[in-house]
């Protein structure tokens, strides 16, 4: 082919291009707001900026001790529940979980000062306690989350006697592995400095985010969107996910600057020298069933980032299950929604009392 | 590229820039779209930038970073006398500013650097990727995502080293302190005008945490001495048998 010939063809896919881009931006006028979480649920406990919700049945219980779900601060926790066919939430709800959810909400000022003991043995330890006492039961099944499953990991260490049961999702245990960008970028931030002036916006953390993979997440994944056929569905998937993406909480600066420079820069969980609550926070101390859950394409959090909770973890029940997706694919993916609420409760069904 | 030979010698530099950016287009299309004629491994065409450049001295702007490399807020400030006076705070907080403006440019400068080297070896990348796979000059679209393959390559690999990450870090904690400064600015301003400051609004904070954790305790402890203890409920097991297994969801 000439550089004439390929000249013509480029024109004439550009145009084709400009009319299907032209096409999927009138199909995107009309979609108008998205909505998010729509699986039935109520505020059962809520504590300044924290809720706690329960979420209505959807079969027969499958008589589990409840699950409550703790999710990561620096994102919204309604990707769990994104949509009604693609809903980790509501899967569990048809197996015949009863589900919890614990939402941080969005930081304001008022939670400068609050320091991550407070997230950890504070509210979610109450979070904790009113579904004990509201159950009427001695343990939970916990499910942590990304950053939540650190978090359920610090607080399941500390608090054993609550835990039948601990998930952890995408969770990264060990901070500081060669895969893991995040952390590389993280060790000379001077996070004292970063949190100075106040809660730490989200818009930094959507740019540390996007910076991750800049071409896919700034370039192509618009290019892509605009060559669409204007299917409604899939705009309408494309959106809700483009909301969580941006819809990304302020972060309380102290918690935020203790949980980098604990985790990320000094790596303290896995060595056995995180504090919490005047406490010491050791991984061996964990002794109920654990499933680690951790996807083999993640680029937040690296497998060998959550891979090595099996060798720390005190409980001699331990599972591992890597699931062929990256991290949002975790929740959202057809591949995730078909084996991973399946084999979660499979898993808490063989375990139960 | 010989330019004279389309822009009359007189033209306006934008119209020269533009007219060398569209060339340097060509030529690059050319090499994409014929991979044996592409110098693979070769110089990106970027002699259009001159064109640019020249625009840029013709608008009145520093054509290069020699700008930005000469500048050296500090040594500005060291010939200067010590900051004095009734405004000698304020002087020393847009000192500090300075100071760090003139940092941020440089690091921003090693940015830019970054990624046009992180540019190069991505289209390097595509170049090598045409050459051995045609289906990729098939579509815009193919060699597009190609590129945006090459780049992501280019830029992990770039991104994983230490270099980078210092430099990822230096410009984050530039700009933490510049808005520090700038904050007490501001602080300065909301006196003047009576507002709240941010070291009271800080300081309100601070009292709302104490409060809401001394309610907390005493919420809990309340609760510890007088509800009664579960009844019911689920009890906890007995050590089960060692497993630790390894499994993949898929299987």
């Amino acid at each position: 082919m000439t550089a004439n010939e390929s000249f013509a063809r480029l024109l004439q896919d550009a145009a084709a291009m400009q009319e299907r881009a032209q096409s999927a931006l009138r199909a995107m006028r009309d979609i108008g707001e998205v909505q998010v979480g729509l699986s039935e649920k109520s505020c059962v406990y809520a504590e300044d900026r924290i809720q706690l919700h329960r979420y209505a049945p959807l079969a027969r219980s499958a008589k589990l001790p409840p699950l409550l779900i703790c999710y990561a601060m620096v994102n919204r926790p309604y990707m769990l529940d994104l949509q009604p066919d693609r809903s980790l939430i509501r899967e569990l709800l048809s197996l015949g979980v009863d589900v919890y959810l614990l939402d941080w909400g969005y930081p304001d000022g008022s939670d400068r000062f609050t320091p991550l003991t407070e997230y950890v043995c504070g509210y979610l330890g109450r979070c904790v306690d009113f579904i004990l006492e509201q159950n009427a039961v001695d343990a939970l099944n916990l499910l942590g989350v990304c950053q939540g499953g650190t978090m359920s990991l610090c607080y399941a260490a500390l608090e054993r006697q609550h835990i039948a049961n601990l998930i952890t999702m995408v969770s990264p245990v060990d901070f500081k592995t060669p895969e893991n960008l995040l952390s590389k970028w993280a060790q000379h931030i001077d996070v004292g400095l970063l949190t100075q002036s106040g809660n730490v916006p989200g818009e930094f953390l959507n740019l540390v985010y996007l910076a991750l993979m800049p071409f896919r997440l700034t370039q192509q994944k618009y290019v892509n969107l605009l060559q669409m056929e204007s299917d409604r569905g899939q705009l309408e998937n494309f959106l809700r996910m483009e909301k969580w993406i941006f819809d990304s909480p302020d972060q309380p600066a102290t918690a935020f600057r203790e949980f980098i420079q604990w985790f990320y820069q000094e790596n303290r969980l896995i060595r056995g020298e995180l504090a919490l609550d005047g406490r010491q926070v050791l991984l061996k101390n964990i002794q109920c069933p654990v499933l680690n859950i951790y996807a083999a394409n993640d680029h937040l959090v690296p497998p060998s980032a959550s891979i090595p909770l099996g060798a720390h973890v005190g409980s001699e029940d331990y599972e591992a299950l890597q699931v062929d997706v990256g991290h949002i694919g975790m929740y959202v993916s057809g591949k995730a929604r078909k084996n991973v609420p399946a084999a979660i409760v499979r898993w808490l069904l063989e375990r139960k009392p | 590229m010989d330019d004279s030979a389309t822009t009359p010698a007189q033209a306006p530099p934008y119209l020269k820039a533009w007219e060398d950016y569209v060339a340097a287009c060509q030529v690059l299309f050319e090499r994409l779209t014929d991979p044996a004629a592409a110098d693979v491994g070769g110089p990106t065409p970027l002699a259009f930038l001159g064109s640019w450049k020249d625009f840029a001295t013709n608008l009145g702007m520093r054509p290069d970073s020699a700008a930005v490399d000469g500048l050296n807020p500090q040594g500005m400030f060291a010939s200067l006398l010590p900051a004095l006076g009734y405004s000698r705070e304020h002087q020393e907080i847009g000192r500090r500013m300075l100071e760090l403006t003139g940092k941020f440019q440089r690091r921003y400068a090693d940015f830019v650097q970054q990624s046009t080297e992180i540019g190069r070896s991505a289209l390097q990348a595509t170049h090598r990727q045409a050459s051995n796979d045609e289906t990729l000059l098939a579509t815009p679209a193919a060699i597009y995502d190609a590129w945006i393959d090459s780049a992501e390559g280019a830029y992990a690999q770039a991104a994983h080293g230490e270099p980078f990450a210092r430099l990822m870090a230096d410009l984050c904690n530039i700009l933490s302190g510049f808005k520090i400064e700038r904050g007490k600015l501001l602080e300065a301003l909301a006196r003047q005008f009576d507002w709240p400051s941010r070291a009271e609004v800080d300081s309100l904070h601070r009292q709302v945490r104490t409060l809401r954790s001394a309610a907390a305790k005493a919420k809990g402890a309340a609760k510890a001495k007088g509800a009664a203890k579960p009844t019911t409920g689920l009890t906890r097991r007995g050590k089960r048998k060692t497993r630790k297994a390894t499994r993949r969801a898929d299987r």
